[in-house]
């Protein structure tokens, strides 16, 4: 299965899948950070671009709500995600790194700087939906699945991996995507310009749209100086492929909870 | 049952040695996976159309999700099937074949 969505449906002879291997494994010029973007883009944003990614161009209520419900559970798992890095590392800089993010992601900075979690519930409720309803309804069995593929990393794992796995897929709402070739946005940029979305959905997306660029390069960044410090690049590479097939079915998992949002 | 003459025959990969009876046919699968999906997915055509045997299922995408015809003599079924990561049913559509595709959804005011 593996081999059929990443290297080829053809059956080869093991010399020439040997050379398929090293060359998708290859890490180029810009290093492991390149690596992981094009492998971002080409899962998320080539030539099939993922219908999540499709629907949120412009979305409707069931889009986004399907986004909410799903993701409070997604930003849970983030956080000790990211607590699990930091307990698993004496290096400052990472440290920090995690510190910053956590706070930016869930703890937020007064009543003028809500986190990105506060802001995802407000845009839920500007939906009509409940947050109380929110927070007690269970994630869908995709998003169970993927959220246990995340904990297992970061416990097991080498943090570095853990880095990876979890930062990398920041890169989902990186503005810069489009310049390593993903043929479009996370959505559609005119939707923070106009009427098409609520208020508290334009806040959500557009701090997402605005914080991540900075954020996965630079995770990525100090990812890169550790795995080649640790000598565990490939351990990395093969881990940040879990990772992102783990977010494939996260983010139909939000798609599928917003159909039942439509259809009731 | 026509199958494609080559390859897995929910995804026509060539990999893989992995056959099965279905509709009492033997068939070349490139996984326990894909047998396994292929199985349930017949199973959901006959209990939607009534149909005791099916002639053909052409499928088109992959794993996020398939688009497909069964044929049955000159009757045709359209549909969208989606697996969850045992091979179980998790979304069948049937919907009109040019509507079932995922993709952008209509734009509407929030």
């Amino acid at each position: 299965m593996w081999l059929n969505r990443n290297i080829t449906k053809t059956k080869t002879d093991a010399k020439s899948l040997s050379m398929l291997f090293a060359e998708f494994f290859k890490v180029r010029k810009g290093g492991l950070q390149d690596w992981v973007k094009r492998r971002f883009v080409e899962k998320f944003y080539g030539s099939r671009p993922h219908p999540f990614v499709l629907a949120l161009q412009h979305p409707n209520r069931g889009t986004l709500l399907g986004y909410v419900v799903e993701h409070q559970h997604f930003l849970r798992q983030w956080v000790r995600s990211c607590s699990f890095i930091m307990a698993r590392t004496d290096a400052t800089d990472v440290i920090l790194y995690e510190l910053d993010n956590i706070n930016t992601e869930f703890g937020g900075s007064g009543p003028k700087q809500p986190s990105h979690y506060e802001l995802l519930l407000r845009m839920g409720e500007s939906l009509g939906l409940d947050r109380t309803k929110i927070l007690a309804t269970p994630a869908l069995t995709d998003t169970v699945e993927a959220i246990q593929v995340w904990d297992n990393i970061c416990q097991q794992d080498h943090w570095v991996e853990a880095m990876v796995a979890m930062h990398g897929l920041e890169l989902i709402a990186n503005r810069n995507l489009r310049k390593e070739g993903a043929r479009m946005h996370y959505f559609d940029p005119t939707i923070l310009e106009t009427r098409e979305v609520t208020d508290a959905t334009r806040a959500f997306l557009r701090e997402g749209y605005e914080a991540d660029v900075g954020h996965s390069e630079e995770a990525l960044d100090l990812a890169a100086k550790y795995a080649d410090r640790f000598s565990i690049v490939e351990h990395v590479q093969a881990t940040f492929m879990r990772s992102i097939d783990a977010f494939d079915r996260y983010l139909m998992a939000r798609l599928e909870r917003g159909r039942q949002f439509e259809s009731a | 049952m026509r199958v494609p003459e080559k390859g897995c025959v929910l995804c026509e990969a060539t990999w893989g040695d992995y056959w099965e009876e279905v509709e009492g046919q033997r068939m070349f699968f490139c996984c326990d996976i894909c047998a396994v999906e292929f199985k349930n997915m017949i199973r959901e055509i006959k209990s939607r159309t009534g149909w005791k045997s099916i002639d053909e299922v052409k499928i088109e995408g992959d794993y996020r999700g398939r688009d497909c015809i069964a044929l049955k003599g000159d009757k045709r079924y359209g549909f969208f099937v989606r697996f969850d990561s045992k091979g179980q049913v998790q979304d069948f559509n049937n919907r009109p074949i040019t509507e079932a595709r995922v993709g952008p959804q209509k734009s509407k005011a929030v």
